[in-house]
C-alpha cells in the first residue's frame, strides 16, 4: 500500500524524474545518445541534473509557471531535457516538427503563447529569427547544437550551455528553489501541446495533463506488459507527437525503459541493430519498407540462401495461419517452427534490429496483413493500437491476438459507444483537457463526456474494435445505413485472385455491390493447376470454377463485416481496369465516380433480376484506335 | 601586411614546351580568407594549384608558406607543412570506407610505426583513438554520419566530393586548396558545400583557395577573388568589383560579345 501512496505522490514527469535520480537506481543508465560513433550514456542524476540546471536557467531568463515553451528539433537527449525543464518550472511544452517551414513555426509560437523556443540546430533557429519580430511574448532562443551558429549574435539567442550554466548561478544562490518548483506541480497542470493537424482549418493544439501522462502511460505499460524490467527503446518518432510523448518521454520515466537516440534520422536502420530494442514503434510505412528491404536483399541472395528462407517462411506462414484460424498446431509443426527459427528468421530478426522485441507497435494508416503476416512468422507481434491525441490509447490487441482487422481489445479505463450512426464515441480516464485556445472546437467534439472520434468502426463479439474508415469517406445505403467501400476494397485485394475491385452502394440501394476484377496472373496458375481450360481474360473471368473462387474469397471478407456491408452480389467483369482509359489514375488509385458512371448498366443490372447480362465496352487499344468489345457476363449471388 | 600572408607567389611561371601555363603570376593568400580562383577553361588555375603544393615545378618564381619557400619541395613533405587539397576528380581509396579513408589522412599526422599500429597496442592504441576522435568531429561537421561505414566507390558523387573535403580537413591543414569543390552538382548539393566551407572558414579559420567556374558561389563565399586568363592574371579584388570588370568580362565572354552585352 505504501507503494500506492508514494505513487500518488508522484503525480508529475519531473517528481519522478526527481525520485528516480535520488532513488537507489540514480547512477542507472537512463538515455544514451549515439555521438560521434559512440553511444554516450546519461545516468538518471545526469538527466535529473541537466533539467534542473536548464529549468532554472529558464527561469532566470524569465520563465514563468503556465507559460508555454516551444521545442523543435530531432530526437535527442536535450529535446526531453527541455520538456522536463519547462514542466518542472510550472510551465508546458509545446512540440513543433522539425520540417515545418517558418510560417508554420510562428502560427504554433504565436496560437500557444509561447515565451521560448528551444531549437535543435542553425536551420530551426534561422527559421525563428526570421519571425522573431512578429513575436511579441517570444523572450529568448535557445539552441543546443552550436554547429554554423558561432557567429550569431542576436540579443535573444543563446545556447543550452549558456543557459544551464545560468542555471547553476541559480542553483548557487537559491538551492532550494528547484525543489519548490517541482514540488508546485501537480496532476491537473498542463504538460503539454500536441498540435493536431485537423483535416480542415488550422492545427488544434490538444493539450494534454500531468495524469494523462503519468496515471495514463502507467495503466498502458502494465496493460502491455513493459513496466517492470529494464527494457531497451529507440527514439525515432516526433516528440512533438503524443505517442512519442507517452512512449519516450513518459515511458522511460514511469516504467523502466532507457531511451536511446539515434546518431541521426537517417541511421535509424543501422542503430536500431545496435540497440535491439524490446519496445519500438515503427509506422506503417516504415513496416512496409523493412518488409521490402527484405525481399529485395533475398532477391539478391544465393539461390541456396533463397530457398532456405522461402521453405522457412512457408513454415512461418502455416504456423500463423494456424493460430489464426485457433488450429493447435501439434509437436511436428512447433518442431519445425524451432528449425525455421534458427536456420532462417534469428539471424534475419538480428538483422533488423529485432531479436528482442518484445512489444512492438504500429498505428495510424492500416499495416497489410500481409506484412502483419510476415513478421508474425518471425515471431514479431506486430500491435496495431487505435487512439489518438484526443482520446489517448483506446485499444491494444493483447499478447497472442493480433489479428489483422482488428485494433485490439478496448482498454480497461476505456468505454466506447457506437453511435447511431456508426460513429465510435470514447470516455476515457484520461482524455485530453481540450484544445487551447478553442472551447468552440473542444464542445463540438465532446458530448457527455464522450469524444467524437470521426471514426466508422464497431465492437465484434469478441470485443475486438473494428476501426473501418473516416466518416467522411463513408458511402449511404438505403434506410441511413452507411458503409465503407474502401474497407472492404482494401480487404478484398488484398486476395492473390483478385487484382481490383469496385465496390458500390447508394442511398436507394438496400445492399452492397461488387465489380471485380480478377488477377489474371493468378487466377491463370490456378485454372491451370486444375486443368481448366480458357481462351482470353473474359473467357477465364466467367468460369464457374472462378466464379465459385471468388465467391469464397468475398465470403471470408464478408465475415469481417457487419451484416449491412456485406457484398450480396457481384461480377466478375470482362476486362481489366484501365489508366489507359482513365478508369486508374497512374498510381492506379480507382477513379470511383467515373468508374461507377461507366458501368452503370452493369450496376443497374446487379440490382435487377437477371441472371446475365450482354456487355458492350468501349475499349481504346494502346496504338488509339477504339474498338467495341460485346460479350454476356454472369451475375453472381453470394450466399 | 607581409607578415599575415599565409601563402605569398611571386613571378612564377611554369610551361610544358612551348606552351605557357602560367606568366609571371603574383598572388598571396591572407590569413584566413577564402580567395577565389576563376579563369576560362585551360587558364592555368589548376596548374596553379599544382604549383603550390608540388605537383608540377615552375620554372621560375617563387612560392612561401608562412614565409618559408616550398617551391622545391616534393608534394609529401608540403602536406607535411599542412598544404592539403582536394581534386577535380576525386581522388579517394574507392575500395575503402569513409571512415578509413578519413583515417588514411591522418597518417601524416601519426608518429608510431607500423608494427605497433597494427598490433593495436600501447601509445600507438591511444593515438589511434586520438585521431579517431578527430575524425568523429569531421564526421559530424561534414553530416558523413549515415556514409560512415560505406564503401566510398559505391557512394553518390555529391557524397563523395564531401568525403574529398572531410579528408582534406582530417589533415589539418593550414591552408587549403579546393579544386572545383562544387562541379557535377545539383543546387541542394552545391548549397550544402557552400555551407561546409563557410563553416570550415568560420570555425577553424583555415585560409583557402578555391578554383571554381560558378561565379555564383564564389559571389557568394569568397572574400577575394583573382582571375587568370592564358596563364595571365588579370584581374584581382572583391568578388562584386571582379564581376564588372571589362577585362574579365572580355575573358569570358570573348571581344564582341563582351561588347553587345555592355552596348
Amino acid at each position: 500500500m505504501r507503494l500506492e501512496g508514494e505513487e500518488r505522490m508522484l503525480d508529475t514527469l519531473p517528481k519522478l524524474l526527481r525520485a528516480k535520480a535520488r532513488g537507489a537506481h540514480g547512477s542507472k543508465v537512463a538515455m544514451r545518445v549515439k555521438d560521434r560513433g559512440i553511444w554516450q550514456s546519461y545516468t538518471w542524476r545526469d538527466y535529473f541534473e541537466k533539467v534542473g540546471d536548464l529549468c532554472l536557467g529558464m527561469v532566470r531568463l524569465g520563465l514563468q509557471r503556465g507559460e508555454k515553451i516551444c521545442i523543435i528539433g530531432e530526437n535527442k537527449p536535450e529535446w526531453f531535457w527541455a520538456e522536463l525543464a519547462a514542466q518542472a518550472a510550472g510551465a508546458v511544452a509545446v512540440g513543433v516538427f522539425t520540417d515545418c517551414v517558418a510560417r508554420e513555426v510562428k502560427y504554433f509560437i504565436e496560437h500557444s503563447d509561447s515565451t521560448f523556443v528551444v531549437a535543435h540546430d542553425q536551420e530551426q533557429v534561422d527559421k525563428v529569427l526570421e519571425i522573431r519580430d512578429e513575436l511579441p511574448l517570444l523572450k529568448k532562443v535557445i539552441y543546443w547544437d552550436p554547429k554554423g551558429l558561432w557567429g550569431y549574435k542576436h540579443p535573444d539567442l543563446l545556447s543550452m550551455g549558456e543557459a544551464m550554466e545560468l542555471g547553476r548561478g541559480m542553483r548557487r544562490e537559491r538551492p532550494e528553489l528547484l525543489d519548490e518548483l517541482i514540488d508546485g506541480g501537480c496532476g491537473d497542470d498542463v504538460a503539454v501541446i500536441c498540435y493536431t493537424s485537423g483535416t480542415t482549418g488550422l492545427p488544434k493544439g490538444a493539450m494534454l495533463s500531468q495524469r494523462w501522462l503519468v496515471e495514463g502511460v502507467r495503466e498502458w505499460s502494465r496493460a502491455d506488459g513493459w513496466d517492470r524490467e529494464e527494457l531497451e527503446y529507440l527514439s525515432f518518432i516526433p516528440p512533438a507527437w503524443a505517442t512519442e510523448q507517452g512512449l519516450g518521454i513518459a515511458g522511460a520515466l514511469v516504467g523502466n525503459m532507457r531511451v536511446n537516440f539515434p546518431e541521426e534520422p537517417e541511421t535509424v536502420q543501422e542503430n536500431i541493430r545496435e540497440i535491439g530494442p524490446h519496445v519500438l514503434f515503427y509506422g506503417a510505412r516504415l513496416w512496409e519498407n523493412v518488409n521490402r528491404m527484405v525481399q529485395a536483399r533475398m532477391m539478391d541472395s544465393t539461390r541456396l540462401r533463397r530457398w532456405l528462407y522461402n521453405r522457412c517462411m512457408s513454415v512461418g506462414l502455416r504456423i500463423c495461419k494456424m493460430q489464426e484460424e485457433e488450429r493447435p498446431s501439434g509437436p511436428l509443426w512447433r518442431l519445425l517452427g524451432w528449425a525455421a527459427y534458427q536456420a532462417a528468421f534469428r539471424a534475419l530478426r538480428d538483422r533488423l534490429g529485432l531479436t528482442r522485441a518484445k512489444v512492438v507497435y504500429s498505428a495510424g494508416g492500416a499495416v497489410s496483413p500481409e506484412i502483419i503476416r510476415f513478421f508474425l512468422a518471425l515471431g514479431v507481434e506486430i500491435k496495431l493500437f487505435y487512439g489518438s491525441t484526443e482520446m489517448g490509447v483506446v485499444s491494444v490487441p493483447p499478447r497472442g491476438e493480433v489479428r489483422p482487422e482488428s485494433s485490439g481489445k478496448v482498454m480497461p479505463w476505456v468505454e466506447v459507444k457506437v453511435s447511431q450512426d456508426g460513429e465510435l464515441l470514447v470516455k476515457s480516464k484520461f482524455m485530453f483537457s481540450g484544445y487551447y485556445k478553442d472551447p468552440e472546437a473542444t464542445a463540438r467534439k465532446m458530448r457527455d463526456g464522450f469524444y467524437s472520434s470521426g471514426d466508422f468502426g464497431y465492437l465484434d463479439e469478441e470485443g475486438h474494435l473494428i476501426v473501418i474508415d473516416r466518416m467522411e469517406d463513408l458511402k449511404p445505403l438505403s434506410g441511413d445505413k452507411k458503409f465503407s467501400p474502401q474497407y472492404t476494397e482494401v480487404r478484398l485485394r488484398f486476395s492473390p485472385f483478385i487484382k481490383d475491385v469496385l465496390v458500390v452502394g447508394g442511398e436507394q440501394r438496400d445492399f452492397v455491390t461488387a465489380l471485380v476484377n480478377i488477377d489474371l496472373e493468378n487466377v491463370g496458375r490456378y485454372a491451370e493447376a486444375r486443368r481448366i481450360p480458357y481462351t482470353t481474360f473474359t473467357d477465364l473471368s466467367q468460369k464457374p470454377e472462378v466464379i465459385a473462387l471468388v465467391t469464397e474469397e468475398i465470403r471470408k471478407v464478408n465475415r469481417t463485416l457487419p451484416d449491412y456491408a456485406r457484398i450480396r452480389r457481384f461480377v466478375n467483369l470482362h476486362k481489366e481496369f484501365d489508366a489507359d482509359e482513365a478508369e486508374l489514375t497512374r498510381t492506379r488509385k480507382l477513379r470511383r465516380a467515373f468508374v461507377e458512371e461507366r458501368y452503370g448498366e452493369l450496376i443497374q443490372a446487379l440490382y435487377g433480376e437477371g441472371g446475365e447480362i450482354q456487355v458492350e465496352a468501349a475499349v481504346t487499344y494502346r496504338d488509339g484506335r477504339q474498338g467495341v468489345m460485346r460479350t454476356s457476363i454472369r451475375i453472381n449471388d453470394v450466399g | 601586411m607581409a607578415a599575415e600572408n599565409v601563402l605569398e607567389i611571386r613571378k612564377l611561371s611554369l610551361g610544358f614546351g612551348g606552351l605557357q601555363v602560367l606568366v609571371d603570376v603574383d598572388l598571396e593568400v591572407r590569413a584566413g580568407e577564402i580567395l577565389a580562383v576563376i579563369g576560362p577553361n585551360g587558364a592555368g588555375k589548376t596548374s596553379l594549384l599544382n604549383c603550390i603544393n608540388g605537383f608540377y615545378r615552375a620554372q621560375r618564381g617563387s612560392i612561401a608558406f608562412r614565409g618559408r619557400p616550398i617551391q622545391d619541395l616534393k608534394p609529401h613533405q608540403i602536406a607535411k607543412l599542412g598544404i592539403s587539397r582536394t581534386f577535380q576528380n576525386i581522388e579517394l581509396y574507392t575500395g575503402l570506407n569513409v571512415l578509413e579513408n578519413l583515417m588514411a589522412a591522418r597518417h601524416v599526422h601519426m608518429r608510431r610505426g607500423a608494427l605497433l599500429g597494427a598490433l593495436f597496442f600501447g601509445p600507438a592504441r591511444r593515438e589511434e583513438i586520438e585521431h579517431r576522435e578527430l575524425v568523429e568531429e569531421i564526421i559530424d561537421f561534414l553530416e558523413l554520419e549515415p556514409v560512415r561505414k560505406k564503401i566510398v566507390g559505391a557512394l553518390p558523387y555529391g557524397v563523395r566530393k564531401r568525403v574529398e573535403l572531410g579528408r582534406a580537413l582530417a589533415m589539418d591543414p593550414a591552408l587549403l586548396l579546393l579544386d572545383e569543390p562544387m562541379a557535377g552538382m545539383n543546387v541542394e548539393e552545391k548549397e550544402d558545400m557552400a555551407r561546409f566551407i563557410l563553416d570550415v572558414s568560420e570555425l577553424r579559420g583555415t585560409p583557402m583557395i578555391i578554383v571554381e567556374h560558378d561565379m555564383e558561389v564564389i559571389m557568394d563565399i569568397s572574400d577575394r577573388a583573382a582571375v587568370l586568363d592564358f596563364g595571365h592574371k588579370i584581374a584581382e579584388g572583391a568578388p562584386t568589383e571582379i564581376v564588372r570588370d571589362p577585362r574579365v568580362i572580355r575573358a569570358y565572354l570573348g571581344e564582341e560579345e563582351s561588347g553587345a552585352a555592355r552596348g
